[in-house]
């Protein structure tokens, strides 16, 4: 169970990919607020420029590249986690407003803001006394 | 490899992917109990870093070359400021919080998979350092040290040459 913990969890239904590296499930958290849907990811050794974001229908991916930390003439001593990609899938709603998803990529946490559509969000009915 | 993860029972040993039935998981638990137990007390157990399960510590990768040690470590979503590193001639310290984001009142979580918390790991080095020269750069959420080794160390053996009666 600890061992979870520090392990990266390997993506292995990722599609056969073109870089001969290893693809991770980053791990995520998932919250709503009236407004909108929250996705926060931790993804380590990622930027605004590896990160990438792609909504097609109603699946979301999110994939993150991570340069190889190779040091030359090194060796290594010992490994806790290894280097490798992201990749993680989700379906969403249709309760969501897609011109205006916001993502931001800051010390290797990739969060995304998924604001809810007009139509779902709710509403309070004022009651008019008669 | 496994060798010498073996020697440094604190650094906590990544998941063997083959041995995740519970049994083998209960064996490995009470194995690291003593050897936590066990491993002195100048390096902190990684069991007992945390502040308990679930809590997060950075994982971390450490390499050697002939000149030095270069360590890495994962830690996403924790600032700069919040972290703090010590280098001793035998170990690197990594000290500090991944701090929950600003209370958002009323928001239901759906998933929650990332983990927050105070962290402290030492790492020890198996040589000795030039403590004076270490860098340490963070960037992206990845923290990489580099620790020369100290000029004593670098040195080699004597090679004696071998007469003949």
């Amino acid at each position: 169970m600890m061992d979870k913990d520090i392990q990266k969890t390997e993506n292995v239904s990722a599609a056969e990919r073109v870089r001969n590296v290893k693809t991770f499930v980053p791990r995520v958290d998932i919250y709503e607020n009236k407004d909108a849907l929250y996705l926060v990811a931790d993804m380590p050794g990622v930027d605004e420029k590896t990160v990438d974001i792609e909504l097609e229908k109603n699946i979301l991916t999110i994939s993150g590249r991570v340069e190889n930390g190779r040091v030359d003439g090194a060796t290594l001593m010992y490994s806790e986690y290894e280097i490798g990609d992201y990749e993680r899938v989700f379906t969403l709603s249709d309760e969501i407003d897609r011109d205006k998803i916001v993502a931001t990529v800051k010390n290797g946490v990739l969060r995304l803001e998924l604001p809810k559509a007009e139509q779902v969000k709710p509403k309070k009915i004022a009651i008019s006394a008669a | 490899m496994m060798k010498i993860k073996n020697l440094l029972p604190s650094v906590g040993r990544p998941a063997e992917k083959d041995d995740d039935h519970p049994f083998y998981s209960l064996q490995r638990q009470m194995n690291r109990l003593f050897d936590d137990f066990f491993a002195g007390f100048d390096a902190a157990p990684k069991a007992l870093a945390g502040s308990g399960f679930g809590a997060f510590s950075p994982s971390v990768d450490v390499k050697e070359s002939d000149k030095e040690f270069t360590l890495r470590a994962e830690l996403p979503g924790v600032d700069e400021k919040d972290i703090e590193v010590t280098v001793t001639p035998d170990a690197v310290t990594i000290k500090g919080e991944k701090k929950e984001e600003v209370e958002d009142k009323g928001k239901n979580y759906y998933y929650m998979e990332r983990s927050y918390g105070a962290f402290n790991r030492v790492i020890p080095l198996a040589v000795e350092t030039d403590a004076d020269k270490a860098q340490a750069n963070f960037k992206n959420g990845v923290l990489k040290i580099t620790v020369p080794k100290a000029a004593s160390s670098k040195a080699k053996g004597t090679k004696v040459p071998v007469k003949t009666a």
